[in-house]
């Protein structure tokens, strides 16, 4: 499978953040977190739909 | 109000206000004698004058206009609720607006002398040892505001009756202070000054067992707290020789995160990205995603971000 590495840059308290959100459970790892993430908002938040 | 334990009873007349203690779980009701007329309101923790109401707070809290079951909350660091509004019969409270000032009438109206809340609460406060430079933006009760299309505000008409009521349950001990707002050349009350009723009772069990349930945070700091807790009591500034700046999480380091996105994942990112609006990179598009994602899934409170209302 195809895939893309995108580079995300977070400070200290960014990543306290997610990674509280992962012991939470919501996801195995912060990178899980953040596909997750992904993938939820676009189908909520369709581009087409404009923000 | 029937059967109520008055504690206080009293008419705020025209270009007054007073400064009234309310005790945890008393009472205070703000109440239209003839109606039309707005009231501005500070308050203070009676115990230390230094945790007072923000509207920066409750405005971020409430909206623009707090009502019935909204909170008055104090200024960081303390940030508690102060008061709950248990009872609002009108529903055109203010948290927009600054006090009126002697500045803004002799700046405005070329009036030098005129009644103004800030000066009106000032004279109120003084009864308890305050100074003008501890007046505080108001509360303005019963005052009709908007905000137009062009995103400025507006004040309209007054709705409120006679009758018509606030009915505010303090949650400490607490110096409130009610005054008639002191515009009359401005549309806040409908170009006359009108008196207003004051009462402070003790609030039912069955009155305060409507208030919310209150969390507490280890960020609603007081003086325990502070690394310089005493009260500054000299008017000039000077340097503390001494000091050495300790900031919360400074410095602020960045790290690189890799996130391996398939296909469809990163199509995704690229619609977003393609909108212009998410950022100019993957990387920061991806950022804006994620955290747009966790404040709409797991954000408490308001969460004040466009297409994510509470």
């Amino acid at each position: 499978m195809a895939t893309h590495k995108v580079t995300v840059r977070l400070n200290q308290q960014q990543l306290e953040l997610i990674e509280r959100t992962v012991e939470k459970g919501e996801a195995p790892d912060p990178e899980a977190l953040i596909r997750r993430a992904l993938r939820e908002y676009v189908e909520a938040h369709p581009p087409a739909a404009g923000r | 109000m029937p059967g109520d334990k008055i504690v206080q009873d009293l008419v705020l007349e025209p270009g007054t206000g007073k400064a009234l203690e309310v005790n945890k779980g008393q009472k205070l009701r703000i109440e239209q004698i003839d109606g039309g007329q707005c009231a501005d309101f500070n308050c203070f923790n009676l115990h230390d004058y230094k945790e007072y109401f923000h509207t920066g707070r409750t405005r971020h809290m409430h909206g623009l206009h707090p009502s019935k079951g909204d909170f008055l909350w104090s200024a960081p660091p303390r940030e508690r609720p102060m008061m709950y509004i248990l009872e609002d019969t009108v529903g055109t409270n203010d948290v927009l607006y600054p006090r009126c000032s002697g500045f803004l009438y002799e700046y405005q109206y070329g009036l030098p002398v005129h009644t103004n809340c800030h000066d009106i609460q000032a004279e109120a406060q003084r009864e308890y040892g305050l100074t003008p430079d501890d007046v505080h933006d108001s509360f303005n009760f019963f005052m009709h505001t908007g905000i137009d299309s062009g995103g400025r505000p507006f004040i309209a008409r007054q709705t409120a009756k006679q009758g018509d009521h606030v009915e505010l349950i303090a949650l400490f001990d607490v110096l409130a202070v009610p005054n008639v707002c002191g515009a009359d050349v401005m549309a806040t009350s409908d170009f006359a000054f009108k008196p207003l009723r004051v009462v402070v009772s003790e609030a039912s069990e069955e009155e305060l067992a409507t208030v919310p349930a209150i969390p507490t945070f280890v960020n609603q700091r007081g003086p325990a707290d502070f690394r310089n807790a005493r009260i500054k009591a000299d008017r000039e500034l000077e340097r503390d020789p001494a000091y050495s700046p300790a900031f919360t999480n400074y410095p602020i380091r960045t790290t690189d995160l890799e996130v391996m996105l398939s296909e469809e994942e990163y199509a995704a990112l690229r619609s977003l990205v393609a909108t212009g609006i998410y950022g100019a990179t993957d990387g920061e598009a991806l950022r804006y995603a994620f955290f747009s994602w966790w404040i709409e899934k797991f954000m408490n409170g308001p969460k004040h971000f466009e297409d994510l209302k509470t």
